[in-house]
């Protein structure tokens, strides 16, 4: 799995991360009593325009105090009420024929199957349900302001925080139960859909090449568009080897002197692998210590290549390496790119070999020699008891990591052959956590999502009309969606410049690479972008990063979620939350309800 | 008057301005009213007058450009007023998917009262605005006669001292009507104190303690209807199926009472005629304002 | 009133509606038995747009194009974008099922399935380091290549791909032994076709073939040039064969392959091929032209008083301006850049055309010679054609190949330098050297009887290897090389097409060329 970043450590994060939303609390509230001041006192003078802001914060606060549960409550149900009445069922309806049909579109021949149904039914969910919170969440609010309907709420002792609150919860409520359906069917759908079985094909079983011992070997019959490769040792049990990402036990079966072979279910397809990753740092052919290694020229920079041949080097280190951690040694998995400059043997792998080190005083465990193959994943055991490069025995735990502490070295054989890695690349993999779980921590972050986009909706239904809302709300979640390209237009490191300049590429059809022409145009349009990208960037930098809450790569590769990553979801997730009622509350306090 | 002042407004303007804060209308002129406890107190204007941006303002749903309405002694604005007034919109605007019972209970809840009492109350409320029969229904399927009957119980769920109601017998039956008006008449029975808005001049006259005329966002009379209604020197007599004998027998009785006899009036025509020569009035010297009695 | 105006309004917009599809109805007019539709369906006709009948329409594609409600072209510009990040972040598995979502939405737009049928085929099989993950994304990118003939029935552009991909990618990559193979093997891509046909040469031509088929039904052949596209079939059988000597198949097998290399080659010389000038013609009717155009000229010339080629040839002379006839009186090694330039004017300008001579025939005969004068120009004009098309495919070195290889001398010659190849690398230097020996005497044979094979550079190139193995076989038995050498014309020439490979022959050859190599040995230096 592609991991941009170091792993977030939840403890590491709160402290800033709350500082920040501290910050940003003040910095706003600040600047919405100045606000709310400035137009009060334009309104009505100074001395009653302070009155009447002091009256609003003391109002604020007493509200805040006498919330009321049962009327949230009632409010939250009427919500309900209202979106069921409204057809939210059709949403989950529509969520239903798409996994009917999904297997119309998906490429039941794909390479990776697990990954591509498992990312299919994890972004459509997060779709429909975004997309129906946020036509719920908009338009209720304002159509209850047009019916009028509102003034016999507003009418009763019922604190516009209660009916931001109320309609949040409701909707939320609402989308939580489809939520959990709609995960519920996913799960079930991808588990039967993916699950399958071979059969051995007889007819193809040969005595494996060099194996005195009367193993055999052959191949499986074809099923959901793949065959796997069978090993079987003498007794006839043995596995099939990994494809589309998974692989099955053999058993064999004697009735009489009927001899079947039955294969297992998929393994490793449905997975949440727990890796303990490492730290990576390089050494380049000298076996000088670098931070990167050879970029062989791929546009994508993420991995980065050691030459094969010489000393260059990639090394992990690892912490927290005890027995009781590992208590069967150390479960190491590699995907390991590989780069060749010449074809050199087609048919034989590039080989490397991986030592472990003691940081501490160096001592080092003997080499172990590998194939690389590259887009899957090597595993390898190594066990407690090992020996040094001199061949004395060493215990991988006392001696190599005494104090928990592990390094990895990794090198390419073969001259002229390179190996490409990123720190993701090699990891321990430390305990499989449950698959069931890890779909539901994904739909944690879906419904995370979910609640965000119902907060932001009604928030800007408290102001704005119900079209106008689902508008803004829209805005607010492709913005986060996208928070990553609105910076790097901002700061310029897109090819074709801000949206004007970019039009007027397009109108004239210009190559995004050509320079525009200097002069006094260039100068506007490029000013003209400037002021609004900055403006751009404000807003994008107050709004979440949606991507933040999408788990789907974990889940779709096989990686348990950590519960630092949900963590920080769900502690982020109640800052927006908390800031967008607030938000909601002010706007419908100091509102006309009526026209 | 010993009693408390429930309601007051000192100097209470609207301005109902445009999207680029240009001004629109003024739809309320520096109105000043006092409404006490245990009376039943009418707005009267033609529409368009100013009533229902009075009652508006009253309950918050709108902010007064300057000025202010008290209710309870309490800014307008203030949520807790609320407690103890009871709110009956111009239409019911009630949410049409409850039927009437889950509607009574959502507003009882609102209240935060507890499940038993929304029970008691609801039960109550339906039996005395005569809904039992369709508490069960759905309130989209009701007629406009049902929803003002349950519009009124929702603006009685919490027991209000205060009572606003806004066109109370508007699209009613002549019955509906009736009822409606005995109701109010019962209300101030209990104590309680209404604040009605109407143009139907039927209405007021029936059950009204004091009305305020509005006409264009003015306060044109303030007063009891009796006194407002006394037209002095003036007596009409209307009889049917007298004998020219009779009515020369009645004459001469009035001529030996000096006067005082039968005094048949024609209330609704007189507070037309009253009405309408305000409107003339009004028209003819905009700005002429009513003086407060008391 | 006011409900008077609204009723208007409507009516006047149901008008305006139906006045919009009025011609828009009569624009979509379907096709039927008596009419040829309305302008769209028989736009949609002439490019191939739509399914022919129900049971060609992809329900998954007609609802992906209904989901999107007419904003298809974004959305398949959307995926295309995706695809290329995926691509670019090699997450093969996305890629591939944003070409199948692409491919869903705008199933007849040809150049899609071919590009990215290629992509998958080309670029990114290459991006597997393990010969089978190469050979599975080939696979992928003809099965891509096969959906998408189901989409374009009769598209002779997607057939016409996937039958050069199956035969020229598995036969032509460096890992075509692999590949040759694991095809072999591939039970699931060739289903029920038996193990002898299974060949991708012979697999690919079946569609190279069908797709020739569909062009000769009349079907337009779209930004591929004719000759190409109807020369691969032929050139499929010669790759055959050339895969199966490769591979150590000789005797029978190779000999009928090769006849029917042959005769596929006499096929594609006698088919009519359209030209970019408005003619046809047939790659074998040069001789013919030119037998024609000399009958014209000896027509014309018995025709011409004699001397007057020569007569025009000095009055031309004669007309050159002064620094013309300087270039032309230059030796060519002396020339200047500009004198070259003019020089290669002058030679234009005197030579001397069949119809300069015509006119010099007076009297009745002048119409006669003008005659003999066209069809001479006219034949040396086709000749030429016929002549550059040749030069194109390689048509005559081709055709010398399919004439000498199922000769029993050139079979056994080859086999027998296979064999000493073979025996050479299992290192058993007698046998190798007596199989070479062998194998150059019978070349020898072969090269005296169609001497026009020492043109072949490819040829001089495998002769030469084995000629540098026999060296040094005869270096490991302590022996002298032959001098002098039989195949020397062949060294020679291989000398001048990719330089002087052999060292001098009579020397000892050096410790790099002794036959067996030693594997690099692992240079890693442990961590210290």
């Amino acid at each position: 799995m592609v991991l941009d970043s170091d792993p977030v450590v939840f403890i590491n994060w709160l402290r800033p991360a709350l500082f920040f939303f501290l910050q940003a609390a003040a910095v706003l509230g600040l600047v919405a009593l100045v606000g709310g001041f400035l137009l009060a006192a334009f309104r009505y003078g100074p001395a009653l325009g302070g009155d009447a802001t002091y009256r609003m914060l003391k109002t604020a606060l007493s509200d805040l105090v006498s919330l009321s549960p049962r009327r949230i409550g009632a409010l939250a149900r009427l919500a309900v009420q209202e979106s069921l009445r409204r057809r939210v069922l059709v949403g989950f309806g529509v969520f239903l024929l798409i996994l009917l049909f999904a297997g119309w579109f998906l490429d039941t021949k794909s390479y990776d199957p697990a990954t591509l149904y498992l990312s299919f039914v994890l972004t459509a969910t997060t779709y429909l349900v975004l997309l129906m919170a946020l036509f719920l969440s908009a338009f209720s609010l304002p159509a209850d302001i047009k019916n009028k309907t509102i003034y016999t709420i507003v009418t009763k002792p019922v604190r516009p925080g209660e009916i931001v609150l109320g309609r949040i919860l409701g909707f939320s409520l609402i989308g939580t139960v489809l939520l959990a359906v709609m995960g519920l069917f996913s799960y079930f759908f991808v588990v039967r859909v993916l699950n399958h079985t071979h059969e051995v094909d007889i007819a193809s079983l040969k005595s494996t090449p060099g194996d005195t011992e009367g193993g055999r070997s052959g191949r499986t019959t074809l099923a959901q568009n793949h065959r796997h490769q069978v090993t079987l040792d003498a007794d006839g049990n043995g596995s099939t080897d990994i494809a589309q990402g998974h692989w099955h036990e053999v058993d064999k079966h004697v009735e009489g002197d009927k001899t079947t072979y039955v294969l297992g279910p998929p393994q490793d397809l449905l997975t949440a692998r727990v890796p303990a990753y490492g730290k990576l740092r390089f050494k380049d052919r000298a076996g000088r210590g670098v931070d990167k290694g050879i970029n062989v020229g791929n546009e994508w920079k993420y991995r980065s290549f050691v030459e094969g041949g010489t000393l260059a080097t990639a090394i992990w280190t690892f912490e927290d390496i005890t027995p009781e951690r590992y208590p069967e040694g150390l479960p190491v998995e590699m995907t390991i790119r590989v780069f060749r400059s010449y074809k050199g043997e087609i048919e034989q792998g590039i080989r490397g070999v991986i030592v472990l080190k003691n940081p501490t005083n160096g001592r080092t465990s003997e080499l172990k020699t590998f194939t690389a193959k590259d887009f899957s994943t090597d595993h390898m055991k190594i066990g407690r008891k090992l020996s040094d490069k001199d061949g004395n025995p060493i215990d991988l735990f006392d001696q190599l990591a005494p104090s928990g502490e592990l390094e990895l070295w990794l090198q390419c054989i073969d001259e002229n052959q390179y190996f490409g890695v990123a720190q993701a690349d090699v990891y321990l993999r430390a305990r499989n956590a449950s698959f069931g779980m890890n779909f539901v921590k994904s739909y944690l972050g879906i419904w995370v999502q979910m609640l965000l986009v119902t907060s932001f909706g009604v928030m800007f239904s408290t102001f704005l009309s119900g079209a106008v809302a689902m508008m803004a709300t829209l805005a607010s979640l492709v913005l986060g969606f996208f928070t990553k390209f609105v910076f790097e237009v901002a700061q310029g490191t897109v090819q074709g410049g801000g949206p004007l300049e970019s039009f007027i590429r397009i109108v004239k059809q210009q190559n995004v690479t050509l320079q525009m022409e200097p002069g006094l145009s260039t100068d506007v349009v490029k000013g003209a972008d400037a002021v609004f990208m900055f403006f751009m960037q404000s807003v994008t930098s107050l709004l979440p990063d949606f991507r933040q809450f999408s788990t789907v790569d974990y889940v779709a590769h096989g990686f348990d979620i950590p519960a630092d990553v949900v963590g920080v979801q769900f502690i982020s997730g109640l800052g927006y939350m908390a800031a967008v009622f607030a938000i909601g509350y002010l706007f419908l306090r100091t509102r006309e309800v009526a026209r | 008057m010993a009693s408390e002042v429930v309601v007051e407004t000192r100097n209470l303007s609207k301005v109902y301005r445009d999207f680029w804060g240009r001004q629109k209308v003024r739809a309320l002129k520096a109105l000043d009213l006092e409404i006490r406890q245990g009376e039943i107190f009418g707005l009267l204007g033609p529409n368009g007058s100013g009533k229902t941006t009075t009652i508006k303002l009253l309950l918050g749903l709108l902010f007064p450009t300057s000025g202010q309405a008290l209710v309870f002694g309490r800014d307008a604005t203030d949520v807790k007023k609320n407690e103890r007034l009871g709110y009956l919109p111009e239409e019911s605007y009630l949410y049409r998917f409850l039927n009437a019972e889950e509607t009574l209970d959502f507003y009882g809840r609102l209240f935060d009262m507890p499940a038993a009492v929304r029970k008691k109350r609801t039960n109550e409320l339906i039996d005395l605005v005569g809904l039992n029969w369709a508490k069960r229904r759905q309130l989209k399927e009701y007629s406009k006669g049902m929803a003002r009957r349950i519009g009124l119980a929702q603006a009685l769920i919490n027991d209000p001292e205060l009572i606003l109601l806004d066109e109370p017998t508007s699209g009613l039956d002549p019955i509906g009507t009736r009822e409606m008006k005995d109701l109010i008449l019962r209300l101030k029975s209990q104590g309680k104190t209404v604040l009605m808005s109407s143009h139907l001049l039927a209405d007021v006259q029936d059950v009204c303690d004091r009305i305020a005329i509005l006409h264009q966002g003015e306060l044109k009379e303030l007063g009891r209807v009796d006194t407002l209604l006394k037209v002095r020197g003036e007596t009409e007599i209307r009889a049917a199926g007298l004998s020219e004998l009779a009515q020369s027998e009645i004459r001469s009785v009035i001529e030996r009472h000096n006067g005082t006899v039968m005094s048949m009036d024609n209330p609704t025509t007189t507070l037309e005629e009253l009405f309408l020569a305000i409107v003339r009035d009004s028209e003819a010297r905009p700005g002429r304002r009513a003086k407060q009695d008391s | 009133m006011n409900q008077r105006a609204r009723f208007i309004r409507k009516i006047v917009y149901v008008c305006i509606i139906a006045a919009l599809l009025l011609p828009l109805s009569w624009l979509s007019q379907p096709e039927t038995s008596e009419s040829k539709g309305g302008l769209l369906a028989q736009m949609r006709k002439d490019n191939q747009l739509s399914q022919a009948n129900l049971g060609e329409i992809d329900p998954a594609s007609e609802t992906i194009k209904l989901a999107t409600l007419g904003m298809r072209g974004v959305a398949a510009n959307i995926l295309w974008e995706k695809a290329n990040y995926y691509k670019k972040v090699e997450d093969w598995a996305s890629y591939s099922a944003a070409l199948e979502q692409i491919t869903k939405l705008q199933p007849n737009f040809v150049s899609v399935w071919i590009f990215q049928g290629w992509n998958l085929s080309y670029n990114i099989s290459v991006e597997f380091d393990d010969y089978r993950d190469r050979y599975y994304w080939v696979i992928k990118g003809i099965d891509f290549l096969k959906e998408g003939t189901k989409y374009n029935t009769n598209e002779p552009r997607l057939m016409s791909d996937i039958g050069w991909t199956i035969a020229q990618k598995i036969g032509r990559a460096d890992e075509h032994v692999q590949f040759r193979r694991l095809f072999r093997e591939d039970d699931d891509f060739n289903g029920s076709r038996p193990l002898a046909q299974r060949d991708n040469w012979l697999v690919g031509r079946e569609w190279l073939t069908a797709a020739e088929q569909v062009v000769d039904k009349g079907v337009a052949l779209k930004g591929e040039s004719p000759l190409l596209f109807h020369t691969h079939p032929a050139m499929c059988l010669i790759n055959y064969c050339e895969a199966l000597e490769e591979e150590g198949t000789f005797g029978e097998v190779a000999k009928n392959a090769w006849k029917k290399a042959a005769d596929a080659w006499t096929e594609l010389a006698n088919r009519d091929l359209p030209t970019v000038y408005n003619f046809t013609i047939r790659l074998n009717e040069k001789e013919f032209f030119q037998q024609r155009s000399e009958q014209a000229q000896a027509e014309l010339n018995r025709l011409t008083p004699p001397g007057s080629r020569e007569k025009i040839a000095a009055e031309k002379l004669a007309a050159l301006s002064e620094k013309e006839r300087e270039a032309h009186d230059t030796p060519a090694e002396q020339l200047t850049a500009e004198q070259r330039t003019i020089r290669y004017e002058v030679d234009q300008k005197l030579a001397v055309g069949h119809l300069e001579l015509a006119d010099r025939v007076t009297g009745e005969d002048h119409a006669e010679a003008l005659k003999a004068a066209e069809e001479a120009s006219q034949a040396d004009f086709i000749a030429n054609a016929i002549e550059s098309e040749r030069g194109i495919v390689n048509f005559d070195y081709w055709l010398l190949r399919c004439q000498v290889e199922p000769n029993d001398d050139t079979l056994a010659a080859r086999k027998l330098i296979y064999d000493g190849d073979k025996a050479f690398l299992s290192v058993q230097l007698p046998q190798a050297k007596a199989n070479y020996a062998q194998g150059f005497d019978r070349w020898r044979q072969v090269l005296d009887t169609h001497p026009k094979l020492l043109e072949d550079p490819n040829l001089t190139d495998e002769l030469v290897d084995s000629i540098t193995h026999y060296q040094g076989v005869l270096h490991q038995l302590d022996e002298t090389f032959p001098q002098p050498f039989l195949l020397q014309d062949v060294v020679d020439k291989d000398a001048i097409f990719h330089g002087p490979r052999l060292g001098p022959l009579s020397a000892k050859p050096t410790d790099a060329e002794k036959p067996v190599a030693e594997p690099a040995k692992p240079a890693v230096e442990t961590p210290k």
